[in-house]
């Protein structure tokens, strides 16, 4: 009974447009009209086109460098402020900033320090003597610089997952391992790692779920340019529907992603869960 | 489970326990971190230091830190407006999510039958779910009924949008609370309902501020949500007016700075007071512990 106004929420906001969703993928409305049903031809219109699996490709990328990205940068400085260090406690506020800034902000600052030939980096880059890289005008580096935008947005978030996981470790078993001789990094790699496995993958299913539907960090940073190299599906499906107002296309893109997304989490999410009872 | 002391720990971890500090080394290499971290928070927050100098920098030139650029946006444009839209939003969305997240988050702590593993693993599977694919319906759906440009159909959209994270944050905090507490109250002939409100609830403090903190960020912050859905800039949310400032003004770097700054103060005090409630190792454990 007390979760009821839950359920009706989730059922408004989650569930109904995610039934509608499916049923506006094989139609070919407008944002006004439900349109007439085209049966499977947005799903075949956008399987053949390039632009999608250039999305579903730079989807990947920036999946992956976010991921593993903010993993290992917050693993770092959660085993650095573990151990004892003057004013950790400063340390810890001052570096969740970037999670905690809205992303409009920290964006907009992003793009005053990289967007122009005049922006500062470009100058310092010029200064050494490594060329006045254009980090938003170029295709590969315009990619680069948003799955570097993405860590840095990102990190602190895996820095406070994994500070939880290694709060629980319990400190005797390196006094054991340091007695049997063991390297820092043997402690770490055989004591620790497996120690906080299951949180670890917790951290990154959530991050994948992030990263995939991430949206403001790559368009408000790139807007999906330059040439369409910084677009990733969720950019992809809003240009469809915003943009160009093709519903039943942009739906059907979201629609795909979505599908290989929950199959994906609940397949890991069952792996937690068995991994649990052992 | 492992939660019940990591979720207490949050941001603030414990001191090293004694065993550790004899093995972690000598004076000389806790300076040797200090500075290590002094070097990479500099770099991290390279980004927010140019946001704060560029909004305090006079435009007219010269160095001195002056508030012209806060006066003239303040005066100029609709940012107060803005400033009080997003305010509304963020406020109704922090009371009504917690409201309806924290029954929710009591059965995910005490139910133990198949509803309640289903009603889990409903929750994991929504959360994943790409904001665009429900935005699209919602957007037709919400034009039908008057919601769309408007403050309270932006507020609905975002407690939808906070159920899940915030129903398992309740509910990890809720699994610390020992259910013989209300048991006993129960036997005094408290009604479940009862005991939830009067002896949960009452002792879940730390663990609604973690969750209203959650909900703030998610709805002061957000940009897509609020893109689709909010037309005429009289009721723009303050991610949209700085968006929309920035492309007018895209010379203008300290009125732009200056809106930026307004803008990410209110997450950042509230962060820096509260953060020692705020704790996300608990998500990680009711998600994978049910």
């Amino acid at each position: 009974m007390l979760a009821v106004p839950s359920i009706i929420l989730i059922a408004l906001i989650s569930i109904y447009p995610f039934v509608y969703a499916a049923g506006q993928s094989v139609r070919d409305g407008t944002l006004i009209s439900a349109g007439s049903f085209v049966g499977l031809d947005n799903y075949a219109a956008i399987l053949s086109s390039p632009d999608f699996w250039h999305a579903a490709r730079f989807t990947v990328v920036f999946t992956v460098v976010g991921v593993f990205g903010s993993w290992a940068i917050g693993m770092g400085l959660a085993l650095l402020l573990r151990t004892r260090v003057p004013a950790s406690g400063l340390f810890k506020v001052l570096l969740m900033l970037p999670w905690i800034v809205p992303i409009v902000v920290s964006s907009t600052a992003w793009n005053w320090l990289v967007a122009t030939p005049e922006s500062p980096i470009p100058l310092l880059f010029k200064t050494l003597g490594w060329g006045q890289p254009l980090f938003l005008a170029d295709p590969t580096l315009a990619a680069i610089t948003v799955c570097l935008f993405k860590v840095w947005v990102s990190f602190p978030f895996m820095m406070l997952m994994t500070s939880s996981a290694l709060a629980s470790v319990d400190g005797s078993v390196y006094e054991a391992a340091n007695m049997d001789g063991a390297s820092r990094w043997q402690q770490f790699r055989d004591i620790t790692l497996p120690l906080i496995a299951r949180s670890t993958y917790i951290s990154w299913i959530l991050m994948t779920i992030f990263c995939v539907n991430d949206f403001p960090t790559i368009y408000l940073l790139t807007g999906g340019g330059p040439v369409q190299a910084t677009t990733s599906l969720v950019v992809l499906a809003y240009q469809a529907v915003f943009q160009n107002f093709q519903v039943g296309q942009g739906v059907a893109i979201a629609f795909l992603m979505t599908l290989v997304l929950v199959i994906v989490s609940v397949v890991l999410y069952r792996q937690i869960r068995k991994s649990e009872i052992e | 489970m492992t939660t019940v002391s990591s979720r207490r720990a949050g941001l603030s971890l414990p001191v090293p326990s004694k065993q550790q500090r004899v093995s972690r080394g000598p004076e000389r290499g806790k300076w040797l971190r200090f500075t290590l971290l002094v070097a990479i928070t500099a770099v991290v927050l390279i980004p927010v230091f140019v946001t704060v100098v560029l909004a305090f920098l006079p435009t007219t030139g010269g160095s001195a830190p002056t508030l012209e650029n806060f006066v003239n946006v303040l005066s100029t444009s609709l940012v107060g407006q803005w400033m009080s839209n997003s305010l509304q939003v963020t406020l109704v969305t922090v009371i009504v999510s917690v409201a309806v997240a924290a029954p929710a988050g009591y059965v995910l702590s005490r139910g133990r039958n198949r509803l309640v593993s289903g009603y889990s693993l409903l929750l994991f599977v929504i959360q994943s779910l790409p904001v665009i694919t429900s935005v699209i319906p919602l957007y037709i759906l919400f034009a039908n009924v008057g919601l769309v440009d408007s403050l309270l159909g932006l507020s609905i959209v975002y407690v939808g949008s906070t159920m899940s994270v915030a129903t398992w944050m309740m509910a990890a905090y809720f699994d610390s609370i020992p259910a013989s507490l209300e048991e006993a109250a129960w036997i005094d002939g408290c009604s479940v309902f009862g005991g939830f409100l009067k002896i949960v609830l009452r002792n879940s403090l730390p663990g609604i501020l973690s969750t209203a903190i959650f909900s703030f960020l998610i709805a002061w912050n957000d940009y897509l949500i609020a893109i689709v859905f909010l037309k005429s800039d009289s009721v723009f949310t303050l991610p949209l007016g700085l968006q929309s400032f920035f492309q007018q003004n895209t010379t203008d770097w300290g009125s732009v700075m200056a809106v930026s700054v307004l803008m990410m103060l209110p997450p950042i005090v509230i962060f820096a007071l509260l953060n020692r409630f705020f704790s996300v190792g608990g998500i990680g454990g009711s998600l994978a512990g049910r």
